[in-house]
């Protein structure tokens, strides 16, 4: 076909402008792995070596956060949010404790199936009566908070000794390696991880493409509770009993971990997977490292509240920010 | 850039000798520039006397109060003035159609006699009454003694209507003429840079359609948009739709392709699938481009790439459904090279590219698909000269591979062009059909759309 007159110096300087963006962009993927080399070597040097002498313990909070901000990449990657991640992650350990007295794997499933009907009910919401994911997130997040806390007024849930007897740095690891494994795969190798990104870049567009986005869109929420339902068992066995406070904020340190490593807000085609791996682990060290430096938690919040500032100032997407749902 | 809308890197504009700088529309009113814009440029949830006079409230504003019924009062008399009786100045802006609030923006746009209107594709936007209604305002500014720059794609529209043309070719100035000197010809040969050589629209007539229907469409009604619409589409047939842009004739692409709400009444393939849904529409090889392109079509803040495959997806991948990056990228490439899309390469976002490629994006996309059916709304809306000739003869290369098309336009040249067969909607429904002809005339058209 024709249109083969391309003019030689509009061409080049169209080169070189994107050649800008693309260094840009190259930056913006480097930062995060960048900054968790930095931040990993800077506490080290801080604490005299504490940190890799104790490092199992440094990440002993790792596991929660990285396998439930998976379930919220995927809403994010759609340009969604979910804030009710800490409540579900509450509610499903409770449900996990309760039943851990009877038998281990109905724990185990009914803790997931009860993140997925949570999920569920975020997704019909958002779906089905179109009000904003944020919104509805929010108020699942509050209405179950005070689940939580209504069930355990009396007492904590405490889960039974065969559960916490599960604790092991191995079960965890494996746990989690297979579960963002799985995720990495789906995500990257399948239509699945396309259609999202398609979804958060414009849907309206990606429906037309063929894409079933309200179908879409109900079961990333149903998979983000299941998902979080999978968290909730390690949070169970780490700590053994639920209080009223199990699961608090668990939301926004998902939120800050992916916004750290390097995961647009707005979601859509320029999220990676590896947002989820470099940013739960960024997130970890800077908060066990600030804690080992012997900071007030006072003072630890402050400190993620302007680094959370700067990286979402780097990393938000002005051209696409309008777009979240 | 000269109203305000983009700020200026390097060079000034200069106005009856002295330097004019605006920061925005507001400033640039102040210094007598104003502007209507392609697409909406009115603000919802205002009142139409609002939005007239958006910026300058300050006029009305009488100890820290808005005086809405004197801004009103000022508003209706303006609207009665441009003779626009039937717009009610303290109506939300929401209450009028698309063709209502461009001429809103005319008012907005002309009301305090600025030096220099800019008129920016405006057109492409309007049915023949509203761009009458333009060009009548149009003249009456040039009368004044102020000036208009029409920014236009439509060639007739702008030798007809301008005393000088500069044409401008991907963002670089190329000439400027004076339009009595210059005929059509002369210009398509500055905005390509070359000879348009060979055809530029299908040139048979007389050829023969075949009998065999490929879909039938019964009794499709869309509550408050379209009403019993029925037709057949043939195999190897280009099916033109026309009429006002409100007709309903965009609403009928949507509702063949399975994209409406609440639709009634039955889209079927010849095999007897019931089209209901985008997905089965896709599935049984129907393809639609949207005249809204930035959010119909394509998916903007994505790669090309990935535009051209997301339909293809389920075909692209293996056994166990995993896909190939590289097996991706091969056939993005094909495709996008097949339409000869202009890019650095397939991993570009296709919010960078213009009107043009991003619409022979849509049609690598759904050509990559092998659709035998395509439903193209507006397929040339806001395009250039070397783009149009493509897509004219890409449709007349599938016609001639049995491919069938149906084609929703508001211009009418292309449709008598292209078409075998013109059907005119008129409020929702089927006001005529046309067969084609050499010897048809716009008129024709007109009078079975008004």
């Amino acid at each position: 076909m024709a249109e083969k007159t391309t003019n030689k110096v509009e061409s080049t300087h169209e080169e070189t402008e994107l050649k800008k963006v693309s260094t840009m962009a190259s930056i913006r993927a480097v930062l995060p792995l960048a900054g968790l080399v930095a931040v990993f070597i800077l506490f080290n040097v801080l604490t005299k070596g504490r940190m890799v002498s104790n490092l199992s313990l440094a990440l002993s909070s790792v596991y929660v956060i990285m396998i439930a901000s998976m379930g919220v990449f995927f809403i994010m990657t759609m340009g969604g949010l979910d804030f009710s991640q800490g409540s579900i992650l509450g509610l499903s350990s409770i449900v996990i404790c309760y039943l851990s007295k009877y038998s281990i794997p109905l724990a185990i499933v009914c803790g997931i199936l009860t993140g997925a009907a949570i999920g569920a009910v975020n997704g019909f919401f958002y779906v089905n009566r179109k009000i904003r994911s944020f919104i509805v997130t929010i108020c699942t997040m509050f209405l179950l908070r005070g689940l939580i806390k209504y069930l355990t007024a009396d007492a904590p849930v405490a889960g039974s000794m065969d559960l916490i007897n599960l604790d092991s740095n191995a079960l965890k690891t494996t746990l989690t390696v297979v579960m963002l494994a799985i995720g990495f795969v789906v995500f990257t190798f399948t239509k699945f991880g396309t259609c999202l990104k398609a979804i958060g870049a414009g849907e309206k567009a990606a429906m037309f493409a063929g894409i079933r986005t309200d179908r879409m869109k109900f079961l990333m929420y149903v998979l983000s509770g299941a998902i979080t339902g999978v968290a909730a068992f390690v949070n169970s066995i780490k700590v053994g009993s639920v209080t009223s406070s199990g699961g608090n904020q668990l939301e926004t340190q998902i939120l800050i971990a992916l916004v750290l490593g390097g995961m647009p807000i707005s979601g859509g085609a320029k999220v990676r997977f590896l947002n989820v791996i470099v940013g739960s682990l960024l997130y970890t060290i800077l908060q066990s490292g600030l804690t080992m430096m012997g900071l007030t938690p006072q003072a630890m919040q402050l400190i993620q509240g302007v680094v959370f500032l700067v990286f979402v100032a780097v990393f938000a997407d002005r051209e696409s920010l309008q777009v979240i749902k | 850039m000269l109203t305000g809308i983009y700020s200026i890197e390097s060079g000034k504009f200069i106005l009856d000798g002295k330097e004019v700088h605006p920061r925005n529309q507001v400033e640039a009113n102040n210094e007598g520039i104003s502007i209507i814009v392609q697409e909406l440029g009115t603000l919802s949830g205002l009142t139409v006397a609002e939005n007239i006079f958006l910026g300058h409230e300050d006029r009305f504003v009488k100890f820290g109060i808005k005086d809405t019924r004197a801004m009103n009062k000022l508003a209706t008399e303006l609207l009665e003035k441009y003779g626009f009786d039937h717009i009610k100045a303290s109506d939300m802006i929401d209450h009028y159609n698309f063709e209502d609030r461009k001429l809103v923006e005319i008012v907005k746009a002309t009301y305090f006699d600025p030096k220099i209107v800019v008129v920016d594709e405006t057109t492409t936007a309007l049915s023949q009454e509203g761009r009458e209604e333009l060009y009548k305002h149009m003249n009456r500014i040039r009368e004044e003694g102020n000036s208009v720059i029409f920014i236009s794609h439509d060639l007739p529209e702008v030798l007809d209507k301008s005393d000088t043309i500069t044409v401008l070719r991907d963002g670089i100035y190329i000439d400027t003429v004076k339009s009595a000197d210059v005929n059509e010809d002369d210009l398509k040969k500055l905005m390509v840079g070359r000879e348009v050589v060979g055809n530029y629209y299908r040139e048979d007539y007389g050829e023969k359609v075949s009998d065999e229907v490929v879909l039938s469409v019964r009794n499709v009604t869309v509550p408050g948009q379209i009403h019993d619409v029925n037709f057949d589409l043939h195999k190897g047939e280009i099916l033109g739709f026309g009429g006002l842009s409100e007709s309903g004739m965009h609403e009928v692409g949507k509702a063949v392709f399975g994209a409406s709400y609440d639709r009634e009444g039955s889209v079927t393939l010849s095999d007897g699938t019931q089209i209901n849904s985008i997905p089965t529409a896709i599935k049984h090889s129907m393809a639609y481009t949207s005249k809204d392109r930035d959010n119909e079509s394509v998916v903007m803040n994505q790669s090309i790439g990935d535009n051209i495959c997301l339909p293809s997806l389920d075909d692209l991948a293996n056994k166990v459904h995993l896909l190939n990056g590289k097996k991706l990228k091969s056939f993005a490439q094909e495709y996008a090279h097949e339409m000869s899309v202009k890019m650095v390469n397939t991993d570009q976002f296709v919010s960078e590219l213009s009107g043009g490629n991003k619409q022979k994006v849509v049609l690598a996309r759904w050509i990559g698909k092998d659709s035998d059916i395509l439903v193209l709304d507006s397929p040339t809306r806001g395009i250039d000269i070397g783009v149009k000739q493509d897509i004219y003869q890409l449709m007349d290369q599938m016609r001639k591979n049995g491919k069938s098309i149906i084609m929703i336009s508001e211009e009418l040249m292309e449709l008598m062009h292209m078409c075998d067969r013109i059907i005119i909607m008129k409020d929702g429904a089927v006001n005529g059909e046309l067969m084609r002809d050499p010897e048809m005339t716009e008129n024709s058209l007109i009078s079975m759309m008004v």
